[in-house]
């Protein structure tokens, strides 16, 4: 800033050709003083505690800490199937809940977004379950599918099915009902996204477009689509981070059922490692291990799909 | 009159539709809230109760162990306080990094930033246990509340950041000449103007620290009085009597169900304008 250098000497100092305000260095590291010690104590130490435990074989218990090197790494990719299931588990949940929601929230966000009466009022609407705790929907939609619940009840009597379904009983219709209630509490959230970039197109292209004769199939694939591709791009992004962290709904939902099968890695190391959910004699060290090695793959997700989609933007 | 053009009902009818799906099971929960536990028990695929009750309700807030009131205070303190600081914390922090200049300031919001890409999952809670320790504050609902004070929310710091950024830097100019400093142009000019932004970090804080289950649940292990209502109302479900509590747990999801709810239909611009700016979701 310039006007930095109007104000007394003495106030005002400089680092590599920089100049400070004494007085505003000071009040910033004040203002940002609790999120600077929360970094270091709540962020920064647990991660350097979990990458040191990784390396030990812990139980809670100090006096039984090994240390134990490469050990637990090579366990879990040697003899961990278990864990590779959920990982498994979690990618196969991205491919039935984002092929299902993407596109619905996108060709819902068309919808609304053409000028016509009430597109505030569904728009308000399908954003409310957004607002309700996951864990009650979990609650709520575990009870829905169950055996004699109502969602058998109404497939029953529209004679859809002959037979009430175990959803819970097998780990696709398991996995399937989590995709579905997932979505029902984040495809608003979508359409809020889509919605707005669809709002960012310029009105004229769609003109120039009909006056052309462009079809409604032709102007969404030319023109929408193009023009929303680096939303787009982004919303797929956080969908795939927000499914790859899906926790909550998996554990109060099915809690795995069945028999673990649909556990996604942060439940699965949640069930494994965590008071109250795993027993107590987990070896805590190895579950760091695992939460490292889930840590990793996310991010190599993420960075990949950047990558990838950096490149696709160059083709436009 | 316009003509009505058949595209036009189909479209309707389908949103029809989905509105029906979108609310069915908050009215599910809300009607099976008030049947009986027998026919919760005997008939759970009815949606309409046969006969309304009152008594799920009147167990819930009596029942010993299930004790509605105590668990709603703690998610009131509980959502206040951290809203609270939140608010706060973002405010200050938008601020600082829209308008200081300071050293490690890039630095520091990249490492910040990066925080979004991290997670660990829950393994990381025997740390935070023994952080809490050395602060003589245990495993508790308070320890929770402290760990939340000190937590970074890189979503809302970047929504009063650029809130800040788009304020005229002749505010701040003005301000100085007047004789404030940077702590007291902030006080006096830009929170004032913050009201907005803030209004959107504070329902959105409001909405996740009320709903929110597993953390909550983990610091009040073996301490069910220091529960929230979530932890509570979802603890039944884990519990032995699970299959019988559903009556309970009805209940109580249709209280906790209200707070965010209400807060919806008064704030559901505020939610939608805080999404649309830019916020990811948790």
């Amino acid at each position: 800033m310039k006007s930095v250098d109007k104000t007394a000497k003495g106030t005002a100092f400089t680092i590599r050709g920089k100049k400070y305000q004494k007085d505003t260095v000071f009040w910033s590291y004040i203002m940002i003083s609790t999120e600077l010690i929360g970094f270091l104590a709540f962020t920064l130490y647990p991660i350097l505690w979990a990458l040191r435990l990784s390396w030990f074989s812990y139980d809670g218990i100090p006096s039984n800490t090994r240390f134990v090197g490469w050990t637990n790494f090579i366990n879990i990719f040697k003899n961990d199937i278990i864990y590779w299931r959920a990982v498994l588990t979690t990618f196969e949940f991205a491919l039935v809940k984002i092929p299902m929601e993407i596109p619905f929230a996108l060709f819902l966000a068309v919808i609304l977004s053409k000028k016509m009466k009430g597109s505030g009022f569904y728009r308000t609407m399908f954003f409310m379950p957004n607002v309700v705790s996951v864990a009650i929907i979990g609650l709520i939609f575990s009870n829905m599918f169950s055996h004699m619940g109502v969602i058998n009840r109404m497939l029953s009597d529209a004679h859809l099915i002959k037979e009430n379904i175990g959803w819970f009983d097998h780990k696709w219709t398991s996995l399937f009902s989590l995709a579905i209630t997932d979505t029902w509490h984040t495809f608003g959230i979508n359409l809020l996204y889509f919605m707005s970039a669809i709002s960012n197109i310029p009105e004229d292209i769609y003109e120039s477009a009909k006056l052309d004769g462009a079809g409604r199939f032709s102007t969404f694939f030319k023109i929408t689509l193009p023009c929303i591709a680096p939303v787009f791009q982004i919303i797929i992004m956080m969908s795939v981070i927000g499914t790859l962290n899906t926790s909550d709904i998996v554990l109060v939902m099915t809690n795995g059922a069945p028999g673990g099968q649909t556990y996604t890695m942060m439940p699965y190391m949640t069930s494994k490692f965590v008071p109250g959910f795993a027993e107590t004699t987990a070896n805590i060290g190895y579950g760091c291990s695992i939460a490292i090695v889930s840590a990793l793959i996310m991010l190599a997700i993420t960075l990949i799909y950047n990558k990838f989609s950096a490149r696709l933007k160059n083709m436009y | 009159m316009k003509k009505i053009k058949a595209e036009d009902v189909i479209v309707y009818i389908v949103l029809s539709i989905l509105l029906i799906i979108v609310v069915f099971p908050l009215f599910y929960t809300v009607a099976a809230s008030f049947k009986t536990n027998a026919e919760l028990l005997a008939n759970p695929g009815a949606i309409l109760p046969k006969s309304l009750t009152m008594d799920n309700y009147i167990t819930a807030w009596n029942d010993e162990d299930f004790n509605v009131p105590i668990l709603l205070k703690n998610s009131i303190y509980y959502t206040a306080i951290i809203t609270f600081a939140i608010v706060m914390k973002s405010a200050m922090c938008g601020y600082v990094f829209a308008r200081a200049e300071f050293p490690g300031k890039k630095l520091i919001f990249a490492i910040f930033s990066s925080l979004l890409f991290i997670h660990l999952g829950t393994i990381t809670v025997y740390p935070l246990f023994n952080i809490l320790n050395i602060i003589r504050l245990n495993r508790s609902l308070w320890g929770l509340i402290v760990i939340k004070i000190f937590a970074i929310s890189v979503v809302n710091i970047y929504l009063v950041k650029s809130f800040v950024s788009s304020l005229p830097t002749g505010l701040d100019e003005a301000a100085k000449i007047d004789g404030c400093n940077f702590i007291q142009t902030f006080f006096y000019i830009i929170a004032p103007l913050l009201k907005p932004v803030l209004a959107t970090v504070g329902i959105l804080a409001f909405k996740n620290s009320w709903n929110e289950y597993l953390m909550p649940t983990i610091f009040t292990l073996g301490n069910p009085s220091q529960r929230t209502l979530i932890a509570g109302v979802v603890a039944l479900k884990s519990g032995g009597t699970a299959a019988t509590s559903w009556n309970l747990m009805f209940a109580g999801s249709a209280i906790a169900l209200v707070p965010v709810l209400v807060a919806y239909a008064f704030g559901n611009r505020l939610f939608i304008s805080g999404l649309a700016s830019g916020a990811v979701k948790e």
